[in-house]
């Protein structure tokens, strides 16, 4: 499956090209001109003798039909292929029904209304030319509904800002009693993997992007938290909407997360809760909104009471990257392209992360915080000074929001833009001043575009595995000397996945071996993503097949590699008892 | 076409059984058909045309209906697997079926004859219908039919030798050989936790 389809957008799509085809067409019909009448030809089909009070209605249901047919086509295999604008898109499309319906519906229409049960066909009568005037109403019949169904069938993820999600259809079926695991122990090395739950506003602010919607994770969290039970990870990281439950100052909607919440709590893999996730609620606005530190921290606090058992905690989901895609590369939510914002972003986020680590303990004091960040690195590619200043730049910079919550000086060139930005010394200060909380685990994340080459125009391109997680995650452990977990990986090429999943295993244990104090390891995600491919930028609804299970919910053979690693690996010794993990727990 | 095929679902997950699924779910959704076939009086004239009975023409049209839902199914592997959209693929390919087959092999096969009128209309229906139900019975026909995740994951090529490049166990080859070796587990009673792990 390449697509989600918006199947209530392709009924009404479908069905509004074929009544305005109709519309069209029955004026200039009603007028006299002899235009092939589509409606007539399939309503007389079911009433060869009634008037047209009996056939219109017949004929124009079973051309609707057909039309939502089309569309639904439309949007698995073509919407989203071209960048054309939709009514273009539409338009494009709509040569294939033409001609389909030009060499073979139409001729077999008329067979069909031939009072003959058995008819001899030879290639002459077969393909019988039409009429110019047929040819003309197909063509202009089969362009406006091209045109009209395009320009509805658009977006198919996401919704309008301030809206809930469109209604999922399937309810979630009941756990299965047979796969139930018991809690993690507090000892073991963490086998995770995590429920995609992305949700930035794109189009400025106008439409919203909800991972959790788009993979149909509402209406299936029984069915997703049981396959993780199948695969046998001991923990899932989850990321509550935080704009479909923090609704206003003081309001929150819990009924959606209560019932998953206690199952994962009740039941299992234990939940690493991720509280903000490239996103923010409407009423707050974006990332450039320094009210959202007491915002978020109230929330963080209000989740800690209603969750008491909840002691893993990521506060904000790798902060680098939102402020990047936000501020810097103009994608998501204030979708700004410049350094002032960027910092602004950071320095919002880093401020509120540590705010509701704070508000967090004082509920929940041995709660345990996992910083999961993306883990970069960027290679200059030639001597050229100016290349090698833009690497340099890039390579502090992926640093700043974790010096800034775990009190780590920032380099000089990112001090004196700080400075130069309006962060003054005292306020800088407060944060290297500040006493990180003892249970804070360095998350470090790595994808195959992760590491970069500056290119000789100064442009950061994908390398792939240059270097490796070991190499990156070793310069996040020299710098902060911190306990850290692998805490999102996978590959896009499916087929490749299950070796990528055991490389980074292999990158795991040889950093555990050389001393680094590693607690846990995560696929990342349990099922396959939507437009991550685009980096969620757009709506186009393409699958990114990079799950332990596919959006069916059928195992990838990744998902399989994972559950051999871990029955492998996780009855072992040194993974059985996870000294760090016991040390911070205990 | 195989890029397409690719990337529209041909790669059937492990632990699924495609063709086994198709057959069955087309046989199960031949049973619509042939009643609207009846209904239509279209099966009289396909018997008519092909000069056999209607039994001989149902019969003849079981085997071929279920190696239909076979090759369905496995070309369109994931996305044939979509409980939403599963039965418009169905639908589609009905569509194609009839274009290639009731329209084009059936005049052919019998020197020109072609069912005309209400039959006609009734061939049309009987073999979307088809389709629509092949579509939809299959998400439910193939949930019984997967191999065990327990089973499939101790295979040895999704185990630590995936991670030499060119061993992926997506390749046809290695998911030829991780069926096979977990039905032969299977028939041999060998599912306990040491099956197929590298000694």
């Amino acid at each position: 499956m390449l697509r989600v389809v918006a199947f209530r957008k392709a009924v009404l799509a479908g069905a509004a090209g074929a009544i305005a085809w109709e519309a069209a067409l029955r004026i200039a019909i009603s007028a006299g001109l002899p235009f092939f009448d589509i409606v007539r030809e399939l309503g007389t089909l079911v009433f060869p003798s009634s008037g047209p009070l009996f056939w219109w209605p017949v004929g124009l249901a079973a051309h609707a039909s057909v039309g939502f047919l089309w569309i639904v086509f439309y949007g698995y295999f073509f919407w989203g292929r071209f960048k054309l604008p939709p009514v273009l898109q539409g338009l494009l499309f709509a040569v294939l029904p033409l001609t389909l319906a030009t060499l073979l519906a139409v001729p077999q229409v008329r067979l069909m209304h031939l009072h003959a049960r058995i008819v001899h066909l030879d290639a002459q009568r077969l393909f019988e030319p039409l009429s110019w005037w047929t040819l003309a109403g197909l063509l202009i019949g089969h362009a406006i509904f091209g045109a009209t169904a395009g320009s509805i069938y658009s977006r198919p993820v996401g919704y309008r800002s301030g809206h809930e999600p469109p209604p999922a259809g399937r309810t979630a079926r009941r756990p299965h009693r047979g796969v139930t695991r018991k809690p993690h122990d507090g000892r073991s090395f963490m086998f995770t993997t995590g429920i995609e739950c992305s949700y930035p506003t794109i189009e400025n602010g106008r439409w919203r992007r909800d991972q959790m919607a788009a993979t149909r994770h509402y209406s299936r969290w029984r069915d997703d938290f049981e396959r993780a039970r199948e695969i046998g990870v001991s923990h899932i990281r989850y990321g509550p909407p935080l704009h479909l439950v923090f609704t206003a100052p003081g309001r929150y909607s819990w009924d959606i997360i209560d019932e998953p919440m206690r199952e994962l709590c009740e039941i299992g893999p234990e939940p690493i809760v991720d509280l903000c996730h490239f996103g923010l609620p409407e009423w707050l606005g974006n990332f450039q909104n320094a009210e959202l530190v007491s915002a978020l921290s109230e929330y963080a606090s209000a989740f800690a009471a209603r969750y008491p058992q909840v002691r893993l905690y990521t506060p904000i989901n790798e902060m680098y990257v939102c402020a990047k895609n936000s501020a810097l590369h103009g994608l998501w939510n204030e979708q700004l392209r410049n350094e002032g914002a960027f910092l602004t972003a950071a320095l919002n986020l880093a401020n509120a992360s540590i705010a509701m680590s704070d508000s967090i303990l004082k509920a929940r004091p041995d709660a345990l915080f996992i910083n999961s960040e993306s883990s970069e690195f960027c290679q200059p590619c030639c001597p050229d000074p100016k290349i090698q200043e833009i690497a340099d730049l890039e390579n502090d910079r992926r640093f700043l929001p974790l010096d800034l919550i775990y009190a780590h000086p920032v380099s000089d060139r990112i001090r004196k833009r700080l400075r130069d930005h309006g962060l003054s010394d005292g306020d800088y200060d407060r944060f290297m001043n500040r006493k990180v909380p003892r249970r804070s685990v360095l998350g470090v994340d790595y994808y195959e575009w992760n590491e970069k080459l500056i290119d000789s125009r100064g442009n950061p391109q994908a390398l792939g595995e240059l270097f490796g997680w070991y190499v990156i995650a070793t310069q996040y452990w020299q710098r902060y000397n911190r306990v850290m977990m692998h805490t999102e990986t996978n590959r896009m090429d499916a087929a490749d996945a299950p070796r990528w999943l055991w490389r980074q295993w292999h990158n795991v244990q040889l950093l555990r071996s050389a001393g680094v104090p590693i607690i846990g390891f995560t696929w990342y995600s349990l099922t396959d993503q939507v437009d991550w491919d685009i980096g969620i930028s757009k709506a186009l609804g393409v699958i990114f097949p990079v799950g332990l299970f596919d959006l069916n919910r059928d195992p990838r053979a990744v998902g399989l590699s994972y559950k051999y690693l871990i029955d492998t690996f996780g009855s072992q010794p040194e993974y059985k008892r996870c000294g760090p993990l016991e040390e911070m727990l205990g | 076409m195989a890029g397409f095929l690719s990337a529209h679902g041909f790669d059937p997950g492990p632990t699924q059984r495609p063709w086994l699924a198709g057959a069955i779910s087309g046989l199960l959704a031949t049973l619509p058909a042939i009643a609207l076939l009846w209904a239509f009086g279209s099966l009289r004239v396909e018997a008519q045309i092909l000069g056999i009975s209607q039994l001989q023409t149902i019969g003849a049209g079981l085997p071929l209906m279920a190696a239909g839902g076979g090759v369905y199914s496995r070309l369109f592997g994931r996305a044939a697997n979509d409980i939403r959209g599963g039965w418009m693929f169905g639908m589609a390919f009905g569509f194609a079926l009839w274009a290639g087959g009731a329209v084009m092999v059936l005049p052919l096969a019998s020197g020109g004859l072609a069912p005309a009128g209400k039959p006609a209309v009734g061939v049309f229906c009987a073999v979307v219908l088809w389709g629509a139900a092949l579509g939809a019975l299959i998400p439910f026909v193939h949930r019984p039919l997967h191999e065990d995740i327990e089973t499939g994951a101790k295979h040895r090529s999704v185990g630590p030798s995936a991670a030499v490049a060119g061993s992926a166990p997506n390749s046809p080859q290695a998911a030829t050989a991780l069926r096979s070796s977990t039905r032969s587990n299977r028939s041999q009673g060998k599912n306990s936790a040491s099956a197929g792990r590298p000694k």
